[in-house]
Protein backbone atom coordinates (compact mmCIF):
# COMPACT_ATOMS: atom_id res chain seq x y z
CA UNK A 1 0.00 0.00 0.00
CA UNK A 2 1.28 3.20 -1.20
CA UNK A 3 1.69 5.88 2.54
CA UNK A 4 3.12 8.81 1.09
CA UNK A 5 2.49 9.64 -2.71
CA UNK A 6 4.16 13.06 -4.35
CA UNK A 7 2.38 14.15 -7.19
CA UNK A 8 3.76 17.02 -9.25
CA UNK A 9 4.65 18.55 -5.83
CA UNK A 10 6.46 21.99 -5.71
CA UNK A 11 7.68 24.05 -2.97
CA UNK A 12 8.36 28.16 -2.84
CA UNK A 13 8.92 29.66 0.48
CA UNK A 14 7.99 32.94 0.10
CA UNK A 15 11.12 34.78 0.76
CA UNK A 16 13.30 32.75 -1.67
CA UNK A 17 12.82 33.03 -5.38
CA UNK A 18 13.30 29.52 -6.90
CA UNK A 19 11.38 26.71 -6.23
CA UNK A 20 13.00 24.51 -3.18
CA UNK A 21 10.93 21.33 -4.49
CA UNK A 22 10.42 20.64 -7.87
CA UNK A 23 7.73 18.73 -9.45
CA UNK A 24 8.61 15.90 -7.16
CA UNK A 25 6.94 12.18 -7.82
CA UNK A 26 7.38 9.89 -5.59
CA UNK A 27 5.36 7.04 -3.52
CA UNK A 28 6.35 5.36 -0.82
CA UNK A 29 5.19 2.10 0.64
CA UNK A 30 4.02 0.89 3.99
CA UNK A 31 6.54 -0.36 5.91
CA UNK A 32 9.44 0.70 3.88
CA UNK A 33 12.71 2.02 4.80
CA UNK A 34 13.68 4.84 2.41
CA UNK A 35 16.75 6.73 2.60
CA UNK A 36 17.15 10.31 1.14
CA UNK A 37 20.88 11.85 -0.37
CA UNK A 38 21.70 14.44 -1.83
CA UNK A 39 23.44 17.34 -1.87
CA UNK A 40 23.57 20.31 0.69
CA UNK A 41 20.53 22.59 -0.13
CA UNK A 42 19.11 20.08 -2.26
CA UNK A 43 15.69 20.31 -0.57
CA UNK A 44 16.11 17.32 1.44
CA UNK A 45 14.98 18.83 4.79
CA UNK A 46 12.07 20.52 3.56
CA UNK A 47 10.67 17.35 1.91
CA UNK A 48 11.02 16.03 5.12
CA UNK A 49 9.35 18.95 6.55
CA UNK A 50 6.34 18.61 4.20
CA UNK A 51 5.54 15.41 5.12
CA UNK A 52 4.30 16.81 8.39
CA UNK A 53 2.47 19.41 6.97
CA UNK A 54 5.29 22.35 9.04
CA UNK A 55 5.35 23.16 4.82
CA UNK A 56 3.23 24.54 4.12
CA UNK A 57 1.27 25.27 7.74
CA UNK A 58 4.36 26.50 9.47
CA UNK A 59 6.18 27.82 7.03
CA UNK A 60 4.61 30.28 4.17
CA UNK A 61 5.41 29.57 0.57
CA UNK A 62 3.69 28.18 -2.41
CA UNK A 63 2.85 24.28 -3.10
CA UNK A 64 1.78 23.23 -6.50
CA UNK A 65 1.09 19.67 -7.14
CA UNK A 66 -0.36 17.54 -4.30
CA UNK A 67 0.72 15.76 -1.60
CA UNK A 68 -1.13 12.31 0.04
CA UNK A 69 0.14 11.27 3.55
CA UNK A 70 -1.78 8.29 5.07
CA UNK A 71 -4.46 9.48 2.72
CA UNK A 72 -5.22 12.43 4.32
CA UNK A 73 -4.29 15.56 1.74
CA UNK A 74 -1.93 17.41 3.30
CA UNK A 75 -2.87 21.07 2.07
CA UNK A 76 -5.93 20.51 3.69
CA UNK A 77 -5.07 19.14 6.62
CA UNK A 78 -4.08 20.66 9.84
CA UNK A 79 -0.21 19.62 11.29
CA UNK A 80 -2.48 18.52 14.71
CA UNK A 81 -4.06 15.77 12.09
CA UNK A 82 -0.65 14.76 11.04
CA UNK A 83 1.47 14.59 13.97
CA UNK A 84 -0.79 11.57 15.39
CA UNK A 85 0.55 9.54 12.17
CA UNK A 86 3.87 10.98 11.30
CA UNK A 87 7.13 11.18 13.77
CA UNK A 88 9.48 13.93 12.46
CA UNK A 89 13.29 14.52 14.52
CA UNK A 90 15.43 16.62 13.69
CA UNK A 91 19.08 17.29 13.66
CA UNK A 92 20.11 18.87 16.75
CA UNK A 93 19.83 16.73 19.99
CA UNK A 94 19.18 20.07 22.01
CA UNK A 95 15.65 21.57 20.27
CA UNK A 96 14.50 18.01 19.83
CA UNK A 97 13.81 17.40 23.65
CA UNK A 98 10.35 19.20 24.53
CA UNK A 99 11.19 20.25 27.91
CA UNK A 100 7.81 19.23 28.87
CA UNK A 101 9.57 16.40 31.05
CA UNK A 102 11.86 16.94 34.08
CA UNK A 103 13.51 13.24 33.50
CA UNK A 104 13.89 10.78 30.30
CA UNK A 105 10.38 9.03 31.74
CA UNK A 106 8.23 11.94 31.15
CA UNK A 107 10.11 13.10 27.76
CA UNK A 108 9.24 9.54 26.66
CA UNK A 109 5.07 9.75 28.05
CA UNK A 110 5.16 13.99 26.83
CA UNK A 111 3.81 12.73 22.97
CA UNK A 112 1.36 9.78 24.35
CA UNK A 113 -0.04 12.54 26.97
CA UNK A 114 -1.02 14.51 24.08
CA UNK A 115 -2.50 12.30 22.13
CA UNK A 116 -5.19 11.11 25.50
CA UNK A 117 -3.54 8.25 26.36
CA UNK A 118 -4.34 6.97 29.33
CA UNK A 119 -2.08 6.75 32.15
CA UNK A 120 -2.01 3.09 32.80
CA UNK A 121 -1.26 2.42 29.22
CA UNK A 122 1.20 5.40 28.97
CA UNK A 123 3.28 3.41 32.01
CA UNK A 124 3.73 0.18 30.48
CA UNK A 125 4.30 1.73 26.83
CA UNK A 126 7.15 4.14 28.78
CA UNK A 127 8.24 0.77 30.41
CA UNK A 128 8.56 -1.52 27.71
CA UNK A 129 10.24 0.89 25.59
CA UNK A 130 13.27 1.86 27.89
CA UNK A 131 13.87 -1.60 28.04
CA UNK A 132 14.00 -1.96 23.99
CA UNK A 133 16.59 0.83 23.57
CA UNK A 134 18.70 -0.22 26.89
CA UNK A 135 17.74 3.35 28.03
CA UNK A 136 16.45 2.44 31.75
CA UNK A 137 19.67 3.20 33.45
CA UNK A 138 18.67 6.75 32.19
CA UNK A 139 15.24 7.00 32.92
CA UNK A 140 15.22 9.79 36.10
CA UNK A 141 18.47 11.43 34.71
CA UNK A 142 17.58 15.25 33.03
CA UNK A 143 17.20 14.56 29.83
CA UNK A 144 19.58 17.85 29.55
CA UNK A 145 22.09 16.37 31.02
CA UNK A 146 22.51 13.04 28.42
CA UNK A 147 25.36 13.10 25.97
CA UNK A 148 24.63 13.93 22.39
CA UNK A 149 24.00 10.59 21.04
CA UNK A 150 21.47 9.57 24.63
CA UNK A 151 19.57 12.92 23.68
CA UNK A 152 18.63 12.56 20.17
CA UNK A 153 18.04 8.61 20.89
CA UNK A 154 15.91 9.92 24.21
CA UNK A 155 13.79 12.15 21.37
CA UNK A 156 13.69 9.45 18.55
CA UNK A 157 12.10 7.21 21.37
CA UNK A 158 9.55 9.50 22.22
CA UNK A 159 8.22 10.20 18.80
CA UNK A 160 8.50 6.25 18.00
CA UNK A 161 6.76 5.62 21.34
CA UNK A 162 3.69 7.35 19.79
CA UNK A 163 3.40 4.22 17.46
CA UNK A 164 3.34 6.94 14.55
CA UNK A 165 2.52 5.36 11.02
CA UNK A 166 5.46 7.03 9.57
CA UNK A 167 8.88 8.28 11.06
CA UNK A 168 11.06 11.08 9.63
CA UNK A 169 14.85 11.36 10.74
CA UNK A 170 15.95 14.10 9.34
CA UNK A 171 19.70 14.14 9.59
CA UNK A 172 19.29 12.74 12.88
CA UNK A 173 23.59 11.81 13.25
CA UNK A 174 24.27 15.05 11.96
CA UNK A 175 25.75 16.82 15.06
CA UNK A 176 26.77 13.79 16.56
CA UNK A 177 30.33 12.34 17.02
CA UNK A 178 31.28 8.94 15.64
CA UNK A 179 30.10 6.85 18.87
CA UNK A 180 27.19 8.56 19.09
CA UNK A 181 26.42 8.16 15.62
CA UNK A 182 26.50 4.48 15.80
CA UNK A 183 24.34 4.24 18.35
CA UNK A 184 21.46 6.33 16.79
CA UNK A 185 22.40 4.29 13.55
CA UNK A 186 21.83 0.71 15.58
CA UNK A 187 18.87 1.96 17.08
CA UNK A 188 17.41 3.17 14.06
CA UNK A 189 17.84 -0.39 12.66
CA UNK A 190 15.96 -1.56 16.04
CA UNK A 191 12.73 0.37 14.93
CA UNK A 192 12.86 -0.60 11.34
CA UNK A 193 12.51 -3.92 12.44
CA UNK A 194 8.61 -3.33 13.89
CA UNK A 195 7.66 -2.55 10.58
CA UNK A 196 7.14 0.94 10.95
CA UNK A 197 8.23 2.78 7.83
CA UNK A 198 10.79 4.85 8.18
CA UNK A 199 12.14 7.62 6.33
CA UNK A 200 15.80 8.82 6.62
CA UNK A 201 17.60 11.52 5.40
CA UNK A 202 21.01 11.59 6.13
CA UNK A 203 24.66 12.39 4.60
CA UNK A 204 26.25 9.13 6.01
CA UNK A 205 25.66 6.38 3.57
CA UNK A 206 28.05 4.23 4.72
CA UNK A 207 25.14 3.39 7.25
CA UNK A 208 22.20 3.31 5.55
CA UNK A 209 23.58 0.92 2.50
CA UNK A 210 23.24 -1.45 5.42
CA UNK A 211 19.51 -1.14 5.85
CA UNK A 212 17.05 0.62 3.58
CA UNK A 213 15.66 -0.92 1.00
CA UNK A 214 15.20 2.01 -1.07
CA UNK A 215 16.96 4.73 -2.32
CA UNK A 216 16.00 8.20 -3.53
CA UNK A 217 18.54 10.76 -4.65
CA UNK A 218 17.74 14.46 -4.37
CA UNK A 219 19.52 16.99 -6.20
CA UNK A 220 18.04 20.66 -6.60
CA UNK A 221 14.95 20.43 -5.26
CA UNK A 222 14.36 17.44 -7.84
CA UNK A 223 14.25 13.84 -7.06
CA UNK A 224 16.48 12.38 -9.60
CA UNK A 225 16.40 9.16 -9.18
CA UNK A 226 14.66 6.20 -6.89
CA UNK A 227 15.55 3.00 -6.72
CA UNK A 228 16.99 -0.10 -4.60
CA UNK A 229 19.53 0.62 -2.38
CA UNK A 230 22.44 -1.66 -4.34
CA UNK A 231 21.17 -0.19 -7.81
CA UNK A 232 22.04 3.31 -6.73
CA UNK A 233 24.85 3.40 -4.21
CA UNK A 234 26.96 1.49 -6.49
CA UNK A 235 25.75 3.45 -9.61
CA UNK A 236 28.98 5.72 -8.78
CA UNK A 237 28.50 8.14 -11.89
CA UNK A 238 24.70 8.69 -10.92
CA UNK A 239 26.04 9.39 -7.20
CA UNK A 240 28.92 11.84 -8.52
CA UNK A 241 26.94 13.98 -10.83
CA UNK A 242 24.64 14.35 -7.81
CA UNK A 243 27.63 15.40 -5.46
CA UNK A 244 27.68 12.54 -3.62
CA UNK A 245 30.75 10.28 -2.43
CA UNK A 246 30.10 6.44 -3.03
CA UNK A 247 30.75 4.35 0.39
CA UNK A 248 34.42 3.65 1.38
CA UNK A 249 33.36 0.08 0.20
CA UNK A 250 32.79 1.24 -2.97
CA UNK A 251 35.60 3.53 -3.74
CA UNK A 252 37.96 0.34 -2.71
CA UNK A 253 36.00 -1.56 -4.88
CA UNK A 254 36.51 0.86 -8.01
CA UNK A 255 40.24 0.96 -6.79
CA UNK A 256 41.05 -2.49 -7.24
CA UNK A 257 38.93 -2.75 -10.64
CA UNK A 258 41.35 0.21 -11.89
CA UNK A 259 44.16 -1.64 -10.29
CA UNK A 260 42.99 -4.99 -12.22
CA UNK A 261 43.54 -6.99 -9.00
CA UNK A 262 39.72 -7.80 -8.97
CA UNK A 263 36.78 -7.78 -11.65
CA UNK A 264 32.99 -8.05 -11.15
CA UNK A 265 30.51 -5.87 -8.87
CA UNK A 266 31.17 -2.75 -7.14
CA UNK A 267 31.14 -3.36 -3.44
CA UNK A 268 28.39 -1.39 -1.52
CA UNK A 269 28.75 -2.82 1.85
CA UNK A 270 31.65 -3.46 4.74
CA UNK A 271 30.51 -7.26 4.12
CA UNK A 272 31.14 -6.75 0.16
CA UNK A 273 34.28 -5.37 0.94
CA UNK A 274 35.49 -8.83 3.03
CA UNK A 275 34.61 -11.07 0.39
CA UNK A 276 36.05 -9.00 -2.34
CA UNK A 277 39.15 -9.13 -0.19
CA UNK A 278 38.99 -12.36 0.55
CA UNK A 279 39.30 -13.17 -3.65
CA UNK A 280 42.13 -10.78 -4.47
CA UNK A 281 43.70 -12.84 -1.84
CA UNK A 282 42.84 -16.09 -3.06
CA UNK A 283 44.64 -14.62 -6.72
CA UNK B 1 27.96 20.80 29.41
CA UNK B 2 25.95 23.00 32.67
CA UNK B 3 23.73 21.06 34.71
CA UNK B 4 20.41 21.15 34.20
CA UNK B 5 18.32 22.63 36.97
CA UNK B 6 15.19 22.12 38.06
CA UNK B 7 14.80 25.25 39.62
CA UNK B 8 15.91 24.97 44.14
CA UNK B 9 13.78 21.20 44.70
CA UNK B 10 15.68 19.12 46.88
CA UNK B 11 14.89 15.74 47.43
CA UNK B 12 13.97 14.67 50.94
CA UNK B 13 11.55 12.22 52.13
CA UNK B 14 9.66 14.44 54.96
CA UNK B 15 6.20 14.81 55.96
CA UNK B 16 5.77 18.51 54.19
CA UNK B 17 7.90 17.13 51.24
CA UNK B 18 4.86 14.72 50.79
CA UNK B 19 2.11 16.73 50.96
CA UNK B 20 0.56 17.69 47.68
CA UNK B 21 1.24 20.69 46.08
CA UNK B 22 -1.78 22.57 46.11
CA UNK B 23 -1.57 22.72 49.88
CA UNK B 24 1.31 24.28 50.08
CA UNK B 25 0.40 26.74 47.41
CA UNK B 26 -2.64 27.37 49.71
CA UNK B 27 -0.02 28.05 52.43
CA UNK B 28 2.24 30.03 50.66
CA UNK B 29 -1.07 32.25 49.04
CA UNK B 30 -1.97 32.80 52.58
CA UNK B 31 0.80 33.84 54.48
CA UNK B 32 1.17 36.48 51.58
CA UNK B 33 -2.33 37.50 51.90
CA UNK B 34 -1.94 37.77 56.01
CA UNK B 35 1.28 39.54 55.76
CA UNK B 36 -0.74 42.50 54.14
CA UNK B 37 -3.07 42.27 56.20
CA UNK B 38 -2.33 42.41 59.57
CA UNK B 39 -2.36 45.48 61.87
CA UNK B 40 0.99 45.00 63.72
CA UNK B 41 4.50 44.22 62.97
CA UNK B 42 4.49 41.61 65.60
CA UNK B 43 2.33 39.30 64.00
CA UNK B 44 4.42 39.23 61.06
CA UNK B 45 7.20 38.65 63.18
CA UNK B 46 5.66 35.74 64.07
CA UNK B 47 4.69 34.76 60.87
CA UNK B 48 8.54 34.74 59.48
CA UNK B 49 9.59 32.99 62.47
CA UNK B 50 7.36 29.77 61.94
CA UNK B 51 9.84 29.15 58.73
CA UNK B 52 12.34 27.67 61.54
CA UNK B 53 10.20 24.79 62.90
CA UNK B 54 8.54 24.31 58.96
CA UNK B 55 11.98 24.03 57.70
CA UNK B 56 13.62 22.16 60.23
CA UNK B 57 10.89 19.45 59.98
CA UNK B 58 11.67 19.40 56.24
CA UNK B 59 15.20 19.18 56.96
CA UNK B 60 16.19 22.02 54.49
CA UNK B 61 17.33 24.84 57.89
CA UNK B 62 20.61 25.73 56.40
CA UNK B 63 18.94 26.49 52.99
CA UNK B 64 16.02 28.58 53.67
CA UNK B 65 17.63 31.82 54.51
CA UNK B 66 20.19 31.59 51.22
CA UNK B 67 17.80 34.00 49.59
CA UNK B 68 18.51 37.23 52.51
CA UNK B 69 22.28 37.58 50.89
CA UNK B 70 20.85 39.26 48.25
CA UNK B 71 17.78 41.19 50.20
CA UNK B 72 20.22 43.14 52.74
CA UNK B 73 20.99 45.31 50.40
CA UNK B 74 17.63 46.13 49.79
CA UNK B 75 16.97 46.34 54.32
CA UNK B 76 19.88 49.10 54.37
CA UNK B 77 18.35 51.33 51.26
CA UNK B 78 14.70 50.71 52.56
CA UNK B 79 15.84 51.63 56.32
CA UNK B 80 18.12 54.22 55.08
CA UNK B 81 15.36 56.35 53.15
CA UNK B 82 12.43 55.33 55.42
CA UNK B 83 14.18 56.37 58.78
CA UNK B 84 14.69 59.52 57.45
CA UNK B 85 12.47 60.80 55.02
CA UNK B 86 8.77 59.18 56.19
CA UNK B 87 6.67 62.33 55.48
CA UNK B 88 4.00 61.68 59.02
CA UNK B 89 7.29 62.64 61.13
CA UNK B 90 6.17 63.19 65.22
CA UNK B 91 8.65 61.38 67.01
CA UNK B 92 12.45 62.08 67.27
CA UNK B 93 14.51 59.12 67.51
CA UNK B 94 17.96 60.44 66.89
CA UNK B 95 18.66 64.19 66.26
CA UNK B 96 21.64 64.95 64.18
CA UNK B 97 20.75 68.82 64.28
CA UNK B 98 20.03 71.06 61.33
CA UNK B 99 16.95 68.78 60.70
CA UNK B 100 18.51 65.95 60.17
CA UNK B 101 16.95 63.11 62.50
CA UNK B 102 16.12 59.63 62.42
CA UNK B 103 12.14 59.37 63.12
CA UNK B 104 10.25 56.55 65.00
CA UNK B 105 7.47 56.32 62.35
CA UNK B 106 9.74 55.84 59.91
CA UNK B 107 11.76 53.16 61.71
CA UNK B 108 8.16 51.38 62.08
CA UNK B 109 7.51 51.60 58.78
CA UNK B 110 10.53 50.39 57.12
CA UNK B 111 10.39 47.35 59.76
CA UNK B 112 6.63 46.38 58.64
CA UNK B 113 7.68 46.47 54.56
CA UNK B 114 10.79 44.62 55.57
CA UNK B 115 8.81 42.11 57.64
CA UNK B 116 6.30 41.35 54.97
CA UNK B 117 9.36 41.44 52.24
CA UNK B 118 11.29 38.70 54.51
CA UNK B 119 7.84 36.83 54.68
CA UNK B 120 7.11 36.79 50.76
CA UNK B 121 10.57 35.74 50.44
CA UNK B 122 11.46 33.48 52.83
CA UNK B 123 8.60 31.27 52.59
CA UNK B 124 8.24 31.58 49.08
CA UNK B 125 12.21 30.19 48.61
CA UNK B 126 11.01 27.21 50.97
CA UNK B 127 7.85 26.84 48.72
CA UNK B 128 10.22 26.11 45.75
CA UNK B 129 12.71 24.15 47.75
CA UNK B 130 9.59 21.65 48.99
CA UNK B 131 7.81 21.18 45.73
CA UNK B 132 8.71 19.13 42.59
CA UNK B 133 8.02 21.64 39.44
CA UNK B 134 6.47 18.60 37.58
CA UNK B 135 3.92 17.78 40.39
CA UNK B 136 3.08 21.05 40.94
CA UNK B 137 2.43 21.76 36.91
CA UNK B 138 0.12 18.02 37.16
CA UNK B 139 -1.70 19.12 40.46
CA UNK B 140 -2.65 22.92 38.61
CA UNK B 141 -3.86 21.36 35.68
CA UNK B 142 -5.96 18.90 37.51
CA UNK B 143 -7.65 22.00 39.08
CA UNK B 144 -7.99 22.87 35.13
CA UNK B 145 -5.35 25.48 34.97
CA UNK B 146 -4.58 25.53 30.79
CA UNK B 147 -2.40 22.76 29.51
CA UNK B 148 -0.34 25.29 27.47
CA UNK B 149 0.62 27.26 31.20
CA UNK B 150 2.12 24.39 32.50
CA UNK B 151 3.94 23.56 29.65
CA UNK B 152 5.52 26.89 29.74
CA UNK B 153 6.58 26.85 33.44
CA UNK B 154 8.41 23.42 33.02
CA UNK B 155 10.05 23.95 30.01
CA UNK B 156 11.17 27.28 31.18
CA UNK B 157 13.23 25.60 34.10
CA UNK B 158 14.75 23.75 31.85
CA UNK B 159 15.48 25.68 28.89
CA UNK B 160 17.28 28.51 30.60
CA UNK B 161 20.35 26.74 31.75
CA UNK B 162 20.35 25.75 28.01
CA UNK B 163 20.56 29.44 27.21
CA UNK B 164 23.64 30.09 29.48
CA UNK B 165 25.61 27.47 28.10
CA UNK B 166 25.11 28.70 24.95
CA UNK B 167 26.23 31.94 26.23
CA UNK B 168 28.83 30.64 27.39
CA UNK B 169 29.84 28.72 23.91
CA UNK B 170 29.64 32.13 22.34
CA UNK B 171 31.65 33.95 24.77
CA UNK B 172 34.63 31.72 24.33
CA UNK B 173 34.05 31.71 20.51
CA UNK B 174 34.62 35.31 20.75
CA UNK B 175 37.39 35.10 23.45
CA UNK B 176 39.13 32.83 20.66
CA UNK B 177 38.76 35.73 18.21
CA UNK B 178 40.36 38.16 20.37
CA UNK B 179 37.64 39.63 22.52
CA UNK B 180 38.76 40.90 26.05
CA UNK B 181 36.06 40.50 28.82
CA UNK B 182 38.73 41.21 31.69
CA UNK B 183 39.66 44.40 33.03
CA UNK B 184 37.10 47.46 34.07
CA UNK B 185 33.58 47.09 34.59
CA UNK B 186 33.22 49.50 31.95
CA UNK B 187 34.93 46.93 29.60
CA UNK B 188 33.41 44.08 30.58
CA UNK B 189 30.10 45.67 29.93
CA UNK B 190 31.68 46.45 26.38
CA UNK B 191 32.64 42.78 25.99
CA UNK B 192 29.58 41.49 26.55
CA UNK B 193 27.30 43.57 24.71
CA UNK B 194 28.55 41.76 21.07
CA UNK B 195 27.34 38.35 22.50
CA UNK B 196 23.51 39.87 22.42
CA UNK B 197 22.88 39.51 18.75
CA UNK B 198 24.06 35.51 18.42
CA UNK B 199 22.73 34.89 21.56
CA UNK B 200 19.32 36.30 20.80
CA UNK B 201 19.00 35.47 17.18
CA UNK B 202 20.02 31.74 18.30
CA UNK B 203 17.19 31.55 20.94
CA UNK B 204 14.95 32.63 17.98
CA UNK B 205 16.45 29.97 15.52
CA UNK B 206 15.84 27.32 19.11
CA UNK B 207 12.44 28.68 18.90
CA UNK B 208 11.27 27.33 15.94
CA UNK B 209 13.15 23.90 15.44
CA UNK B 210 11.30 23.23 19.05
CA UNK B 211 8.07 24.28 17.69
CA UNK B 212 8.65 21.67 15.27
CA UNK B 213 9.41 19.22 18.09
CA UNK B 214 6.32 19.73 19.61
CA UNK B 215 4.34 19.68 16.70
CA UNK B 216 5.86 16.39 16.20
CA UNK B 217 4.76 15.31 19.76
CA UNK B 218 1.41 16.02 19.22
CA UNK B 219 1.10 18.99 21.63
CA UNK B 220 -1.76 20.51 19.14
CA UNK B 221 -3.55 17.43 19.07
CA UNK B 222 -7.38 18.46 20.34
CA UNK B 223 -8.22 15.78 22.80
CA UNK B 224 -8.71 15.42 26.74
CA UNK B 225 -4.95 15.16 27.51
CA UNK B 226 -3.52 12.68 29.93
CA UNK B 227 -0.85 13.12 32.56
CA UNK B 228 2.15 10.41 33.58
CA UNK B 229 2.80 11.99 36.68
CA UNK B 230 0.38 11.62 39.12
CA UNK B 231 -0.45 14.10 42.65
CA UNK B 232 -3.03 12.90 44.57
CA UNK B 233 -5.31 15.03 47.30
CA UNK B 234 -5.30 12.95 50.23
CA UNK B 235 -7.42 13.21 53.37
CA UNK B 236 -4.76 14.43 55.12
CA UNK B 237 -4.27 17.33 52.70
CA UNK B 238 -7.83 18.22 52.81
CA UNK B 239 -7.66 18.61 56.69
CA UNK B 240 -4.37 20.79 56.47
CA UNK B 241 -6.32 22.94 53.49
CA UNK B 242 -8.77 23.39 55.80
CA UNK B 243 -7.19 24.49 58.96
CA UNK B 244 -4.47 26.84 57.07
CA UNK B 245 -7.83 29.08 55.69
CA UNK B 246 -9.60 28.78 59.36
CA UNK B 247 -6.29 29.52 61.14
CA UNK B 248 -4.63 32.55 59.15
CA UNK B 249 -8.21 34.27 59.03
CA UNK B 250 -8.85 33.75 62.84
CA UNK B 251 -4.80 35.20 63.17
CA UNK B 252 -5.95 38.22 60.76
CA UNK B 253 -8.66 38.80 63.00
CA UNK B 254 -7.22 38.77 65.88
CA UNK B 255 -4.37 40.74 64.91
CA UNK B 256 -7.34 43.56 64.57
CA UNK B 257 -9.57 43.06 68.02
CA UNK B 258 -6.22 42.79 70.10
Amino acid sequence: MDIVKFKNYSWKYSETDKYVLKNINLTIQQGEFLGIIGNVGSGRSTLCMSLLGLVPHLFYGKTKGELIVDDIVVKKAKISDLSSRVGLVLQSPDTQLTGAGTNVEEELAFGLENLGVPRREIIKKVDSMLKLLNLEQLRNRSPFELSGGQQQKVAIASVFIMEPKILVLDEPTAQLDPLGTEQVFSFIKKLAKKGTTIILNTQKIDYIAEFADRIAVVNKGRVVKVGETREILTNVELLRRNGISPTVFTKLSEELIKNRLYKGELAMTFGDAVKIMKKVKRK
Amino acid sequence: MTKAILSSYIKKNTFIHKLNPLTKLIFLVAVIITVFAVKSFIYNLIIVLAIIPLAYSAKLLSKVFKPLRYLFIIFIVLYGIQSFLYPEKETILIDFGYGIAIWEEGVLFATIISLRLLAMIVHGYFFVLVTHPGDLVCSLRKIKFPYKFGYIVLSTLQVIPRVASQMETIIDAQKSRGLETKGSIANRLKAYSPLLGPLFLGSVQNVVERTIALESRAFSYETEKTSYRETYVRKKDKIIMASIVVFFTLYGVISWIL
